[in-house]
This record gives structure tokens, sequence and C-alpha cells, in this order.
């Protein structure tokens, strides 16, 4: 899974979104949150899922809660909950919000989890993306833990000054404002600097731009997004013509 | 002042051990600290201070362990300047970061300014004290720095690269602070790569390689051990090696030393 072309993967994102749309039945959606926990299992990043999914499910029950208990048109008594009913058929709506919502978040962690995002960019540059948002992109996903370890640097230097910084959770949070303000003008004074020594290497030059890496050639793409446009077409014509 | 024994540590459990078994004990004899980047200089400070914490072993100073106390509290004993000043900066005017440490080891006000305005008269930034920090220059900076740590008036005092991106001014006022906090009967050290300014200002020069004490003694000493040093990719300092070449017999640390054999 690790070997697939970034771009197939942004491809079966599109697709797993599209399919349940097309053909908006349980089963199909189903098949497509199978389809992308088998795949994501297939990568070996299940483990790394399992906090992204909790968070996703907390958001989820409430929505099933309110769904169940108040939606209009809600008419079928399932069973009660104290003082309060659930019915048929605000559980069923809520059912596919949370299959729509699983399959999407399941797809996306797909390509997340299995692409680097220095790849995901280039493989984009390549198929015409403007390199300054590739730029942008790629360093977004830098600047997050170099804030991080700058962060942690400053509050290294300020308890070396005396500033508690360890114990009750206000503590914490009275040392935590503070260091703000020179990890992000810290960031900014980088900013100009990275923004200087960019230019020094012509980052604005005309000429077309040539890559650090050489294209990497994957395996199956075409086969993958073949198949994945057949499937689609399919879905089409079934809706269509059934 | 400060004993360590048995000391090992390493960033992660399963990770490679970046310092394992040393022992070292520290009088006030002003110390260098030399060796390659990644020897395990700065690890070593940073337990010292208590911003890390030591997996094995122990580390005492004075009567305290280490690893008791939290780095905020240490601050009233030992005081480090960082290598990079603009991580250090963080308020508005250059007497207030001066003062910072002081109020936070809950000194009074006026005590705090006068003590600020003190150590800022020793780096020589007393005309700038309404300035922001961050419109000084680099070599400035560093002073600021040097001069908030000094006015908080610790025992020990420890620099990690004082001397980067100085001038031959900067330089001198540094070498002036040491000899100054040397004659208060301070423990001064140094982590370090420039090796003239080791043989000219410190007594002690201890040399780490590979997470561990390579040589540990009298800088004079230390540096006449020259295959010794080559195992550390150390270089003795530039006189001393010209000495050597040309024949002397003792270990020459300074220029001065070197005119002074060369006259006999």
């Amino acid at each position: 899974m690790h070997n697939i072309d970034p771009i197939s993967k942004l491809y079966y994102i599109l697709f797993a979104i599209i399919i349940p749309i097309i053909l908006p039945s349980f089963i199909v959606s189903v098949i497509c949150v199978a389809l992308s926990v088998l795949l994501l299992l297939a990568a070996k990043v299940i483990r790394k899922t399992l906090p992204v999914y909790s968070f996703v499910f907390l958001v989820l029950i409430t929505v099933i809660v309110i769904q169940g208990l108040f939606r209009p048109g809600n008419e079928t008594i399932l069973f009660h909950l104290g003082p309060f009913a659930m019915h048929k058929e605000g559980l069923l709506f809520a059912l596919t919000i949370v299959l729509r919502v699983t399959n999407i978040v399941s797809a996306f962690m797909l390509l997340v989890l299995t692409t680097k995002p220095s790849d995901l960019v280039e493989s984009l540059v390549r198929r015409g993306m403007s390199p300054r948002i590739g730029y942008v992109i790629v360093s977004v996903f830098q600047i997050i833990p170099e804030m991080m370890s700058t962060m942690s640097t400053i509050m290294d230097a300020q308890r070396s000054r005396g500033m508690e910084t360890e114990g009750k959770l206000l503590v914490r949070m009275k040392a935590f404002i503070p260091l703000l303000a020179p990890v992000v003008l810290g960031s900014l004074i980088n900013t100009k600097e990275r923004a200087m020594a960019l230019e020094v290497r012509g980052f604005n030059s005309r000429n077309p731009k040539t890559y650090l890496n050489e294209e990497k050639t994957y395996s199956y793409s075409k086969w993958i997004q073949v198949a994945m446009l057949l499937v689609t077409i399919f879905a089409v014509a079934w809706r269509v013509f059934l | 002042m400060i004993k360590v024994s048995n000391l090992s540590f390493s960033y992660s459990p399963a990770g490679p051990s970046v310092l394992s078994d040393i022992n070292l004990e520290f009088d006030r004899r002003t110390t260098a600290i030399i060796g390659q980047n990644g020897a395990g200089k700065s690890t070593f400070v940073k337990l010292l201070k208590g911003l890390l914490k030591t997996d094995q072993g122990e580390i005492f100073i004075g009567d305290y362990e280490v690893k008791m106390k939290t780095a905020a509290e240490l601050a009233r004993q030992i005081g480090l300047v960082f290598q990079n000043p603009d991580d250090q900066i963080f308020k508005r005017t250059v007497l207030d970061e001066a003062m910072f440490g002081l109020l936070n080891i809950k000194i009074g006000k006026s005590t705090a300014e006068r003590l600020a305005v003190e150590a800022l008269e020793m780096v020589g930034l007393e005309d700038k004290l309404a300035v922001n920090p961050h419109d000084l220059s680099l070599s400035e900076k560093k002073l600021l720095c040097i001069a908030s740590v000094m006015a908080m008036d610790t025992d020990i005092v420890i620099f990690d690269e004082p001397t980067i991106g100085q001038d031959h001014a900067g330089m001198e006022i540094i070498r002036r602070i040491i000899q100054e906090l040397k004659k208060k009967n301070k423990l001064v050290m140094t982590i370090i790569h420039d090796m003239d300014f080791v043989a000219e200002n410190f007594d002690r020069t201890i040399v780490f390689n590979n997470g561990k004490v390579l040589l540990d003694g009298e800088t004079r000493e230390v540096f006449s051990q020259k295959e010794v040093l080559m195992e550390a990719n150390v270089e003795p300092p530039g006189v001393t090696q010209l000495a050597e070449r040309v024949g002397l017999k003792n270990t020459i640390l300074t220029v001065e030393e070197f005119v002074q054999e060369c006259g006999k």
C-alpha cells in the first residue's frame, strides 16, 4: 500500500465519496467502508487509525442520539430512553450519516497514513500543480514539528531562569502563554530568512523546474485507476438503467 | 560542588545511549567541555541543569540530588546561558529581559532592577536598557543573555558556546566576565569549540567523545596529549601545534608563553 502512486490514492478518495452518492444504498456504503478498512489493514496502519476513529465516533454518537430522538418525520417508535422515544426513521438516517463519514475518513486516512506528504506534493507538481503551492503545502508539514522543537527549547531556556513549568495545570497554562510570543516571532524571522534563501536558489525563476528525486515508477497505477473508473461508470449505468 | 556518578542517559529507552557511565567531580576551577558535535556535551549540561532527567546514576549539586528538583528550583544555584539567544530572549526591553530571572526567583523589584543594571553594565549594555532585545545585533543579544543569567548570581554558571558570532570586543567582554566570576569564587563551565579561547581562559578541560569522558585534567596536560585528542577529532590550539612543530618541549597554551619560551 505504501508503494502505490499517491495520485491513485487521491482518486480512491474521490471514488469512495462518489460511489455511495451514485448508489445510495446501505450495502454499497458498507462495502466501501469495508474495502477501505481492509486496505488499511493490508497497509498495517490500522493501529494509527484508532485515535481518529474514536474521535469521529464520539461525534457520531451525538448525531445518532439527536437524530434518533428528534428528527422531523420520526414516527415508528423502537424503544424508550428514559422519558424519550427512539425512532426508526431517525436512526436509519443517522446510520447513513455514520457510514458516509466513516467512509470518507477511512479513505482519507488511507492516503495520509501511507504517503509521505513530500511524495504526494511531488506527484502533484509533476502533474502540473504550481511548485509554489507545492512548496507551501510541504512547508506546512515541516513547520509544525519545527515549531514544536523551538517551543521546547524556549521552554527549557525559561525554566533555566526559574520559571516554573512543571506541575499543576494552572502553572503550565501560565507558563505557556508568554512562550507564544517568542515562538511566533521566531518563526516569522525564520520565514524572512527562508524566503531569502529560496530566492537565492532561484525559487522564482521562470525556467521549468527539475526534480531532486527520480520519478518513482509505481506498479499497477494504470490498472488501479482504470478499475476504479470502470466501477464508477458501471455504478452510473446501474443507477440510470436499473 | 557537583558530583556526577555512574551517569548514563539516552533520549528514548530503545535508542542509543548518548552518555554512558560518566563519573566526574567539579570543583571551582573554570572548566571547558570540548568534543565533536554529538559527543553528548549539551546533553550532559542539560542533565546538570535538571532540564533532562537522568536514567541511571546520580548528580549531586552541593547536598541536593538534581533529580529531586525542578529546573526552576535549580535556577538559584545554577545558571545556563543558551547557545542561541533567540531561544532565550522574550521580553520587550533589555532591562525586563535581564530582570526576568530575578523576578522568577522572588527577588524584590527594586533589588532586581539594581542587580540587572549591574549585570548589564558588565557586558556594556547599560545604555540600551529600553531597547527591544530583538533590535540588538547577534553579539549584543548573546551578551544580554549572559547578563540576564549573571544577574541571578548563581554559584555555578554554564555557557553554551559563548564565543560563537562574537567579534574581538565581544570576546574580550566574555573573557573579563569569566575572570570576574572566577574571582567571585564561582564555578564557570562552558561548552566550546574555540580551542584558543579554552587554552587562554580555562584551568580544566574535559574532552567528551561518543558519550564518554575521554580526557579530563589541567588544560595544559589535556592539550599535550595529541594522539588521544585526535581520537576525539579535537585539534589543539594553533600556537600549541606551532610550538610542538618548532620543537619546544613544554606544552604551550598562549602566544605570550610562546614568545617567552622562544626568547630564552
